[in-house]
């Protein structure tokens, strides 16, 4: 009698397991030719203030408007492709369930569909892409700081594997860089020697954009030069980027410029001059030259009773508030930015456990825990080349996820 | 007039011993010490300008005495001698009224109008009737020249007042020596005095006084501060200071038998009306004193009917808070106490960026029947003044025959305009007063005409 071989039930509900989940990703989803529902509600609300917005521009100039304007108009030209490709689509699906169509337009008709259906799912993702908001400091260089993490002296040679790994993609992608800071574990900036701090400056423009992606712990496993009995190991390196702000003062200085921070628009500021209560005219004569100043939005006062000349008084008071709006300004970007260096990566994230990738030198692969990715090409990686390249730019596509559903989120927030 | 407590005495001795007396005219600690801070710097430069010439100046017994000086009264502005006016100083001395606040934001206001105008004419006239420390056209012409230089400014400052005058020419010649560009200059002349009436005071009348001096009789922009205080008011609402130390000449309009209280503090708006038609005055703003006074001017300046528009500026005319137009379309701007009248017809309005403008003719035509030559609105209703002359006139606008007179009148102000182009050229630019002050000429009556003479040191 043959009977069925003994199995272990813990193995056989595994390879019913791994068969299933392996044709599953949770971190990352592709994306289908439809928009949600509350994107294409926020981009139709947008569509209406640019109607609004460019109504109220051609009756009169503002520099807010027409800056708002430029960002909302590639939303409505994508809104605009979107609305004309699903249009199609639903015409030429009509016409294929329509009963009465004949046999040869149904046919020409099918052969369309397929057309429209990828315009439509090219429409969308632009739309998407336009909708998502694009990084306040995205448009900026970039710092970036590797640090050993875990791992001893095999994480500071990895540290300098990463240094040269991101030299050489930003020599082969045209990133024009300089190295700001490189000290080895002996203190001195001898090369060769484990590392242990380097900054890169990336000078090029959109750095900021293209490297915020990087930030994090990057995991190797490898058995490290200096092991003696050929185990593998698991070290850490941590990569900092920070958008690099630089003080063009030229702008800075200019009160008219809406960038600067010394600007205040004359109609947020309410001027109080002190009035002689009663006639006033030939029949007082006040001495009063006091000013006060009132920014509304900031509520900042500033009185100014110095000088005899009230036009006098009224110019030093300006001045004042402009260099004290402009005090807080700074201190409230500074404070961002400090906000920023704590989210990039906390004291205690330093660790193995919350890595966003894994170099491993054994199976030649490197993943990224994020969008999932996998490529086995490791070695064009730690040149640099374009499987770096691949890894980053799904890490980008990934984010962009992360954004499009905080933004879904925030739409049924506000329902 | 509430007592000043004790407390505040004590606490105003506490931070300085020459507090308690300035308290008297300020009446509030931080004014006072405003005050007091000036006065101090006033000291230090009068004792540094001592010491520069070798002198030797007590500084404590100086600030004592002006301290003495405004506790009892004594404006600030005469104890040192200058006021701030928008953005000039302004020399002041006792006998000509302080430069206010209210008249320089009106005047600013005027200016910043008129600076965004895209068709100003190449030469800008400018008149400034009761013109006091000169203060008004000095700030005019300061405040377009800093906004825009196409523009030639000619300024005429008239004033009844010797002692006015002559701190008026101080005023313009160091507004000069910092800024020398344009033309000023001022005569003396009677704003209020009929030019056909006998002639007994030693001012004349504007008209004859501009006929006398060779200057043009046609202005583009007429301003004036004249005195709008009736007496009643005069009592009741001045403060102490101004009643014992400023000049009521430049306060209260002078009295006339048989006139009420309102009238005479009104006498000038009449008189300042009818000199802007004669001087075919595109722009009129005058100084009034609260919103019934503002009310009657712009009631009156209606009933001219010349102007194409009306306005009534508050205190502060820049803050724009449009009250819907009351009676006769006047629209009342800004904040505060009503503070002037403006006034505009013919290219004025294009000049102030308003809209409502009418054509060249029929502001030539409107300009010609106020003064009585033509029936006013419909030619049937003429008819029924027997002391109007009686014109056929139609209904149609008239061609230009018809109007002899207008146009006499025009080709005479183009003559005179240009003679007195001619005089500016040839005198070069700068301040045009050929002799120090004005008050050293009186004239007399003779036989063949008015005559000057030069008076005896």
């Amino acid at each position: 009698m043959i009977s069925a071989p003994w199995v272990c039930c813990n193995c056989l509900s595994r390879t019913g397991k791994t068969l299933f989940r392996r044709s599953l990703r949770y971190q990352s989803t592709a994306t289908s030719g439809n928009v949600p529902k509350a994107l294409l509600t926020r981009a139709r609300d947008i569509a209406i203030e640019h109607k609004v917005l460019s109504e109220k521009l051609a009756n009169g100039f503002d520099t807010r408007a027409a800056k708002k304007l430029g960002e909302y108009s590639p939303i409505v030209n994508a809104l605009g492709k979107w609305d004309k490709a699903s249009e199609s689509v639903t015409e030429l699906t009509s016409l294929i369930h329509d009963s009465t169509t004949d046999s040869e337009l149904r046919s020409l008709a099918a052969d369309d569909l397929e057309e429209t259906r990828a315009q439509l799912a090219a429409a969308s993702q632009s739309l998407i892409t336009s909708l998502v908001p694009v990084h306040p400091f995205a448009h900026l260089p970039c710092l970036l700081e590797i640090r050993p993490g875990a791992g001893g002296s095999e994480a500071a040679i990895f540290a300098g594997d990463l240094f040269r790994m991101y030299l050489a993609f930003c020599n082969g992608n045209g990133f024009r860089t300089g190295i700001l800071k490189y000290e080895n574990i002996n203190g001195t900036s001898e090369a060769g020697v484990p590392l242990s701090e380097a900054i890169i400056e990336v000078e090029s423009d959109d750095a900021y954009g293209v490297f915020r992606c990087e930030a994090g712990v990057h995991r190797v496993q490898r058995v490290p030069a200096t092991e003696t009995k050929g185990r593998t190991h698991t070290s850490a390196a941590s990569v900092h980027v920070l958008p690099s702000l630089q003080d063009n003062s030229s702008v800075q200085e200019d009160f008219d410029n809406p960038e600067s921070d010394y600007y205040i628009d004359q109609k947020e500021v309410k001027v109080e001059v002190m009035r002689a209560s009663g006639a006033g005219g030939q029949h007082v004569n006040k001495t009063e030259s006091a000013v006060r100043l009132t920014h509304t939005p900031t509520n900042t006062v500033v009185a100014m009773q110095d000088s005899r000349s009230q036009h006098k008084n009224k110019e030093a008071a300006w001045a004042l508030l402009r260099s004290r709006i402009a005090q807080s300004r700074r201190e409230k970007r500074e404070e961002e930015m400090a906000n920023m260096r704590r989210s990039v990566i906390g004291v205690a994230k330093m660790g193995r456990g919350d890595k966003v990738r894994t170099y491993n030198w054994g199976q030649q692969r490197v993943t990224d825990h994020r969008s999932g990715i996998t490529v086995h090409g490791l070695d064009d990686v730690m040149e640099g080349g374009q499987t770096l390249s691949k890894v980053m730019d799904s890490v980008r596509g990934w984010l962009m996820e992360r954004d499009v559903e905080a933004l879904i989120a925030e739409e049924a927030e506000k329902k | 007039m509430p007592r000043i407590g004790n407390s505040l005495l004590r606490k105003a001795h506490a931070l300085d011993p020459f507090l308690p007396a300035l308290l008297a005219p300020c009446r509030d600690i931080h004014a006072a010490q405003n005050e007091l801070r000036w006065l101090r710097q006033h000291v230090d430069r009068v004792a540094k300008a001592r010491r520069a010439r070798g002198d030797t100046l007590a500084k404590g017994s100086l600030l004592r005495q002006l301290v003495s000086e405004r506790a009892s009264g004594k404006p600030l502005q005469y104890i040192l001698g200058t006021e701030y006016f928008g953005d000039l100083e302004i020399r002041c001395r006792s006998g000509v009224l302080i430069p206010r606040q209210d008249t320089a934001a009106s005047v600013t206001n005027l200016v910043r109008l008129l600076r965004d105008a895209q068709k100003l004419p190449p030469e800008l006239r400018l008149l400034d009737l009761c013109t006091g420390t000169g203060c008004v056209p000095l700030l005019f012409r300061h405040e377009l020249y800093t906004a825009r230089d196409d523009v030639d400014l000619h300024i005429l400052g008239v004033d009844v007042s010797p002692k006015a005058l002559k701190l008026a020419h101080y005023n313009m010649q160091r507004a000069h020596r910092s800024m020398p560009r344009g033309k000023m200059r001022l005569i003396r002349a009677d704003v209020v005095l009929n030019p056909f009436a006998d002639q007994d005071g030693d001012a004349l009348p504007l008209k004859v006084a501009l006929n006398h001096s060779g200057l043009p009789p046609f202005w583009d922009i007429l301003v004036s501060n004249p005195p709008y205080i009736s007496p009643s008011n005069y009592w009741t609402t001045t403060t102490r200071s101004v009643r014992g130390y400023e000049p009521k000449l430049a306060l209260v309009p002078p009295s006339i038998a048989s006139q009420s209280d309102t009238e005479q503090g009104d006498l000038f708006y009449p008189r300042l009306l009818e000199i802007a038609r004669d001087v075919e005055a595109k722009i009129v703003l005058l100084e009034v004193a609260d919103l019934d006074q503002a009310q009657r001017v712009a009631q009156r300046a209606h009933n001219l009917s010349i102007f194409d528009g009306i306005e009534i500026w508050r205190e502060r005319p820049d803050i724009n808070t449009q009250a819907p137009a009351g009676v006769d379309n006047v629209s009342i701007i800004g904040e505060g106490n009503a503070r002037s009248v403006l006034c505009w017809r013919g290219a004025g309005a294009a000049w102030l960026g308003k809209a409502t403008a009418s054509a060249g003719r029929d502001d030539a035509l409107r300009l010609f029947r106020s003064y009585g030559h033509l029936p006013h609105g419909d030619a049937s209703q003429a008819g029924t003044s027997p002391m109007e002359p009686q014109f056929d006139w139609p209904t149609t606008p008239p061609s230009e025959q018809d109007l002899p007179m207008a146009f006499h009148n025009a080709r005479i102000a183009r003559r005179s305009r240009d003679r007195f182009r001619e005089r500016l050229s040839r005198r070069g630019t700068g301040l045009w007063t050929d002799h120090p002050y004005p008050e050293d000429y009186y004239f007399i009556r003779t036989s063949f005409g008015l005559q000057k003479r030069r008076r005896k040191p």
